[in-house]
């Protein structure tokens, strides 16, 4: 009964990823007239040596840490606003979480719209007054700006992880504390953080792990101009060493952010089972 | 598996029981931060280029007009409907296959203590990990080899294989949880291993299916990446996400097409989300482990 799942998971999943090793070792542009031609570590070394590709890894690096650590604390300071269930709260819950369930591509058209040269945030600027600000068409901008949109569109889902982390507060310690007269930062350092620390971690590494992915966005918010500025990794494997037919490389490429995830991915299990070890 | 029920909702626990003046206007002002973009969506998309350009925020009931609503419903080069229409297919198709398949996994896996089994749930379980977008290039060989390259089945059997290990993961928790005595007295009974699961497991497993079948759907309806590299533009297949960009990214100076066709593809979404949000969330909640 196990064979169904496992023929589909295998033949789809685990041996594309043998091919992706496979290939990385090869010079291999994807004609099937064409066969791989074994060239060891060469693809490995254009990884690592072509300023263009290293680039696009310190991007990929900034926007999976900057852009976690953003997700994590908007959500986590909104966590605590909204934290008690009411009509209000429940509400505002839905309207901080909305543009989760737009697809990021949408989201990505939608922003670089709004913050374009003539788009509305401009245009605001203009009648105030005040002078166009480069969004999108000034490298450091665009990458802060890129950030900024993953988190608009991203932070709902950890907000809703730090909610339900919240439950495990133990109520009678907030009590104890209210009555002993503890201030609300006191409280928060010494009964909320305590037992909201160990889902922080986990919360931080696995929203690190699914930013080291960003490739929608990228492909409508800014097309990862300008000057190659907001290029992730992600983009550079799907939408320039693919169509160059650069399959080796590609696949090299695809190896190396699958070895990142994996180490990232073990770190969180490990950390997992470190607090629940704590918990016990 | 404590992770995947759902926060019971808490009371007030004997803290100050009202928000203070502070807090309405902090949430107020969020909340109103966060639906912004969607007001100028909505907006715009009921204007002429030259209102949008020099008056975004603007709101006056004589300048609005439906027209390039329509235009962009009647686009020729992307039809919204058929778009509407492949990507809901995929949406239950992929649903279809992964629940098919996945259901009788988990169970077998979830009642069975030999070590194979367990190795094959760890073996599932790693492919959590797996970045999918970035082993695309690999599936287009694989689905070439087998002739399912730019076809629709193709794209639903990936799709699906991407789901298999967090809905085996999440399943096999649940089936652990129930009372074994329940398939014990079906197969006393005489009931073979997939009439039990079909009969005794299936109708007890609801609300971690309407869980998973949420999650999936959610990821299936918006992803972009697969259906743009497996479907390619040669196959005359396209889902919403990939319709868009091949209508809006070409066009992106030209408001009156951004805007109208941008709405058109959330629409569907927004309204589901709102009727059903109450769902989503705690759904998402549970599936917060998948990261």
């Amino acid at each position: 009964m196990v064979i169904p799942a496992m023929v589909v998971f295998v033949a789809l999943l685990v041996v594309p990823v043998g091919y992706a090793v496979y290939y990385s070792l090869t010079d291999y542009n994807g004609f099937p007239t064409q066969q791989p031609e074994f060239v060891g570590l060469d693809n490995y070394q254009r990884v690592f040596a072509t300023s263009d590709i290293t680039q696009t890894m310190m991007v990929t690096a900034i926007v999976a840490v900057v852009g976690s650590l953003l997700v994590n604390g908007l959500a986590l300071s909104l966590a605590l606003l909204l934290w008690r269930t009411t009509r209000l709260t429940a509400l505002a819950r839905v309207v901080m979480f909305y543009p989760h369930v737009l697809s990021l591509i949408v989201v990505g058209f939608l922003w670089a719209a709004i913050l374009g040269p003539q788009g509305a945030v401009n245009s605001l600027l203009d009648s105030l007054g005040g002078s166009p600000l480069p969004f999108l068409s000034d490298t450091t901008w665009a990458l802060g700006t890129l950030v900024c949109v993953i988190a608009w569109a991203q932070f709902g889902v950890q907000l809703l992880i730090y909610l339900a982390g919240l439950q495990a507060v133990p109520s009678d310690l907030l009590e104890a504390a209210r009555i002993d007269g503890a201030s609300r930062w006191q409280t928060f350092r010494n009964v909320t953080w305590p037992a909201l620390a160990p889902s922080v971690t986990v919360a931080l590494v696995t929203s690190m792990i699914s930013l080291l992915k960003t490739y929608d966005v990228v492909v409508s918010l800014t097309g990862g101009g300008p000057a190659g500025s907001t290029k992730t990794f992600a983009y550079e494997i799907l939408a320039v060493s693919f169509p160059k037919r650069e399959v080796g490389l590609a696949s090299a490429e695809a190896v190396v952010l699958i070895v990142v995830a994996a180490v990232l991915a073990f770190g969180v299990l490990a950390m997992r089972r470190r607090s629940d070890e704590a918990a016990s | 598996m404590s992770g995947v029920q759902l926060p019971a909702p808490r009371r007030a626990a004997g803290r100050q029981d009202r928000h203070s003046a502070a807090w309405y206007l902090t949430v107020g002002v969020l909340c109103l931060l966060m639906l912004i973009p969607m007001y100028l969506l909505v907006v715009n998309a009921f204007k002429d280029q030259q209102d949008i350009v020099s008056r975004p925020f603007a709101l006056n009931p004589a300048d609005l007009t439906v027209r390039h609503l329509v235009d962009a419903w009647n686009n020729p080069d992307f039809d919204i409907a058929y778009g509407y229409l492949i990507t809901f297919a995929l949406v239950l198709c992929v649903n279809a296959v992964a629940l098919t398949v996945c259901v009788p996994a988990a169970y077998v896996i979830a009642r069975s203590s030999r070590l194979v089994f367990r190795l094959a749930l760890l073996f599932f379980i790693s492919g959590m990990f797996i970045p999918t977008q970035v082993i695309l290039v690999p599936v287009i060989f694989v689905l070439r080899a087998v002739g399912l390259m730019g076809t629709f089945p193709g794209l639903v059997l990936f799709m699906a294989s991407t789901t298999i290990p967090f809905t085996i993961f999440v399943f096999t928790g649940f089936i652990r949880m129930l009372p074994k005595s329940l398939d014990e007295a079906a197969a006393i009974d005489g009931a073979g291993p997939y009439r039990i699961v079909g009969q005794v497991i299936l109708p007890l497993m609801k609300p971690i299916l309407a869980t998973v079948f949420i999650l999936n759907s959610l990821s299936v309806w918006n992803d972009f990446a697969s259906p743009q590299l497996i479907l390619g533009p040669g196959s005359g297949l396209y889902t919403v996400t990939t319709g868009v960009y091949a209508s809006v990214g070409e066009y992106s100076a030209d408001y009156t097409q951004v805007f109208p066709t941008l709405l058109l593809a959330v629409l569907p979404i927004l309204v589901v989300f709102v009727l059903t949000q109450r769902w989503v969330m705690s759904g998402l909640t549970a599936g917060a482990v998948k990261g």
